[in-house]
């Protein structure tokens, strides 16, 4: 128990750059995803086709494989960054943003047929039927399953430990090898610093959940 | 684009086939509406009458054969097809209103995005339409607060509000309570009499007697039929037609 | 944005192939073996193990397989490096030929249960010194101190001291003591990374401007890649004790490894050892530390 009182900084550091990472990949995930969906669901077969083989490719790949490419490959390639928290960032939203278009591509899907037909029909184009009337409308039921895939990324951040940011997983680390003998305790503050980001994201999954069954 | 047009036909389809992998569902469709010109579509269930309307507006493309609004053929997709499109209202068997949006911005939606119009003119003419179908009151609520009539004439506002040269019907009727077919039928009624160019597809023949010019009568795919209203159910040719027409009396 | 993804795609799969060809191309300078004079008929006292294990002119020596320099197997399955040649010239005293040298190999994890298993006679393994170890073998020796160095680029001459990363980005294991003591003692920036070959990469792309940890392992990966990559400086900034492990209360044995050390020093064989393998790369050839005869 002490192991965490005497390591706040440490723990606070991690914790930080973990809510850094989360945040920052969140949004970029959020807008990059909405805008693949939007490909998958668009009439030209070209953007169909990219959005759904990247989606399936990144979807079906483990998260480390996008870091490697991130963090090792783009490097190579001579697209450097000496904060690796960039590398973090594109590997984090590039994975999530592959689950955040299916979420909204079935959130697309479940508003009826007809409310695209009776755009289209007054004129709109493909852009202002997706904008105006499909995607206010998709929001709804896309919200909780949303939000649950922000809290597998905030877990998911942790990968980052493994490839050069110190989070608050690799401040765990850390801590865990330079206290052997508590290192049950070193695990168990990082576990609620986790936990103090996502179970308020899994309270607001609920809330608008509710929500939303009332609006039914 | 502008090779001629027989007579002074608003909408005209030349040779249209449409098929849905192996099957038929409009076969070598022929059909000129003038402007002003009210035509009823009937026909059995299946025999491609909405699939018609739905390509008249291009929802739906064709095979083959073309279909002109206005002198002017349908193009592909894309901006021109849109602007096209606005031309050409629709009204749907299931309303289709806006889910999210009261009925006001339902009906000024179209032309301020569509057409530009400001915000304050387009709410000027919505509310004047909604009043003309009887529902000026309703303006700020949500569609599913209203009866199924009552969405279906914010519907029809919906679209007049693009100022389309011709309206497309969908069976507007059949979703509908009995006591709330007049209230809707009566609104197309007085559209008819404005010199609204209209198809619409309906088993009203109380609407058809009524208002409409001509009978186009479809099965499996093909126009059989197309005759004025009084020849066409006091007269049918085709032993289809009369088939038709006995059964839906006895309903 | 579509673009610009397509572009990655296939810059990516162009990567991969580069990586897979610079792993397989690996080499460079490396360990060359020797062949100590073998002592003929030497004389023990009876019992004592020096004369059971002549007397079997056979041994087994632990050492690690896959330390580069030190302890590494080769093509012809026998392992090469400092540490073999340590312990070839240890049995020559004996009176034992190289090849009747049986190697085994040892990891960190199994070294003492080997020990006191007896399934080896010796460990002879970058096996570092400390109480606890202490307590459960006895070590001959030290007969070489490694410490925590610095790796760089080759074309890198502006750091050759821990000091000069004060700020500066540096690549090490999360958690290890070596990315501790740089961080707290030197101020450097950590960058931390799951194994030090992971730390590679970043140091090729000069996203940080030194990898730190022991120099044998530094050393080992210099050795691999010597015109990419070269040790800072051969000093070290950090002391590690190596010995020999060996079975625990054998003082006798132990005792006379320690004075064999003393004549290696003393007639250059352990000199000719060291230039013969780590010294390929860690080109100042190490004095023998003082033996700690407890
Ligand atoms: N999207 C589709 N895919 C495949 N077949 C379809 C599709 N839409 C309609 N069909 C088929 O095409 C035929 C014509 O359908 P259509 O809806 O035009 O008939 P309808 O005359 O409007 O019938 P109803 O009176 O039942 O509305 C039917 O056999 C129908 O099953
Ligand atoms: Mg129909």
């Amino acid at each position: 128990m002490d192991v965490i009182i005497e390591n706040l900084p440490q723990y606070w550091d991690g914790f930080l750059r973990t809510l850094f990472l989360s945040v920052v990949s969140g949004i970029i995930a959020l807008i990059f995803g909405t805008v693949l969906a939007a490909a998958r669901v668009s009439p030209i077969a070209a953007l169909r086709g990219f959005s759904m083989v990247y989606v399936e490719i990144v979807r079906n790949t483990p998260l480390t494989i996008a870091f490697f490419f991130a963090a090792v490959v783009l490097p190579r390639l001579g697209i450097t960054f000496q904060q690796f928290e960039v590398a973090a960032i594109i590997a984090l939203s590039a994975y999530t943003s592959a689950f955040i278009a299916e979420a909204v591509r079935s959130g697309v899907n479940s508003v009826p047929v007809g409310q695209a037909e009776a755009a289209r029909s007054i004129g709109m184009k493909f852009s202002q039927v997706l904008t105006l009337i499909i995607l206010p409308q998709a929001l709804r039921t896309v919200i909780p399953p949303l939000i649950n895939i922000l809290i597998a990324l905030v877990k998911n951040s942790s990968v980052a430990g493994a490839f050069y940011v110190l989070e608050l997983f690799g401040q765990g680390k850390q801590l865990a090898n330079a206290n052997g003998d508590a290192v049950v305790w070193v695990l168990v503050g990082v576990a609620f610093f986790y936990l103090l980001i996502t179970i308020p994201l899994g309270y607001l999954a609920n809330v608008v959940e509710r929500k939303v069954a009332i609006a039914r | 684009m502008t090779t001629q047009v027989p007579g002074d036909a608003l909408v005209s389809l030349k040779a249209v086939n449409k098929h849905y992998g192996q099957l038929h569902v409009l076969k070598d469709i022929n059909l000129n509406v003038r402007k002003g010109e009210v035509v009823v579509v009937i026909g059995p269930s299946g025999s491609g009458k909405s699939t018609l309307c739905r390509a008249i507006n291009r929802l739906e493309t064709i095979d083959d054969g073309e279909i002109r609004i206005d002198g002017k053929e349908l193009p592909a997709e894309g901006k021109e097809l849109a602007k096209l499109r606005a031309d050409v209202g629709m009204v749907f068997q299931s309303f289709n209103l806006f889910a999210h949006k009261t009925i006001l911005e339902n009906v000024t939606l179209g032309p301020i995005k569509v057409k530009g119009v400001s915000k304050a003119e387009a709410d000027k003419d919505a509310m004047a339409l909604l009043e003309r179908v009887g529902v000026g009151h309703q303006a700020p609520k949500l569609p599913a607060q209203l009866s199924g009539g009552q969405q279906q004439r914010v519907a029809i506002a919906r679209a007049l509000a693009m100022k389309p040269k011709v309206m497309l019907f969908d069976e507007p009727t059949s979703a509908l309570d009995p006591e709330m077919i007049n209230e809707v039928l009566d609104v197309m009624v007085q559209l008819a009499k404005e010199g609204m160019t209209m198809i619409v597809v309906t088993h009203e023949m109380g609407f058809a007697r009524k208002a409409a010019d001509r009978v186009v009568f479809m099965a499996d795919g093909q126009i059989v039929e197309d005759a004025t209203p009084e020849e066409f159910f006091s007269n049918p040719k085709s032993s289809r037609a009369k088939d038709f027409l006995s059964k839906l009396l006895t309903h | 944005m579509k673009a610009f993804l397509t572009r990655r795609k296939t810059l990516l799969v162009a990567a991969s192939a580069a990586l897979a060809l610079s792993l397989s191309a690996c080499g460079g300078s490396s360990s060359t073996t020797t062949n100590p004079p073998v002592a003929e008929k030497p004389s023990f006292a009876a019992d004592s193990t020096m004369a059971k294990l002549s007397n079997a002119g056979k041994i087994t020596i632990g050492t690690k397989f896959d330390q580069p320099l030190f302890g590494q197997k080769g093509l012809d399955g026998k392992p090469v490096g400092f540490d073999v040649e340590i312990g070839k010239l240890i049995a020559a005293k004996l009176g034992i030929p190289a090849d009747k040298i049986e190697w085994v190999e040892t990891v960190s994890a199994n070294r003492e249960e080997f020990l006191k298993q007896g399934k080896v006679d010796m460990i002879v393994a970058t096996y570092t010194i400390n109480d606890k170890r202490k307590t459960q073998v006895d070590f001959a020796g030290p007969y070489y101190e490694a410490g925590q160095a610095l790796m760089v680029n080759k074309d890198n001459n502006s750091i050759t001291k821990p000091e000069d990363l004060k700020g500066k980005n540096v690549c090490s294991v999360t958690g290890s003591t070596p990315a501790q003591t740089i961080v707290e003692k030197y101020g450097a920036v950590l960058v931390p990374a799951a194994t030090y070959s992971a730390c590679l990469e970043p140091l090729r792309n000069h996203q940080v401007e030194a990898v730190t940890t022991d120099n044998v392992i530094l050393a080992g990966f210099v050795s691999k890649e010597p015109d990419a990559f070269k040790l800072a400086s051969d000093q070290t900034f950090t002391k590690e004790p190596y010995g020999i492990g060996l079975k625990k209360d054998d003082k006798t044995f132990r005792m006379w490894i320690n004075d064999q050390l003393e004549a290696f020093a003393k007639d250059g064989s352990y000199k000719k050892a060291w230039d013969a393998t780590a010294g390929t790369v860690i080109k100042t050839a190490p004095e023998l530390p003082a033996i700690n005869r407890y």
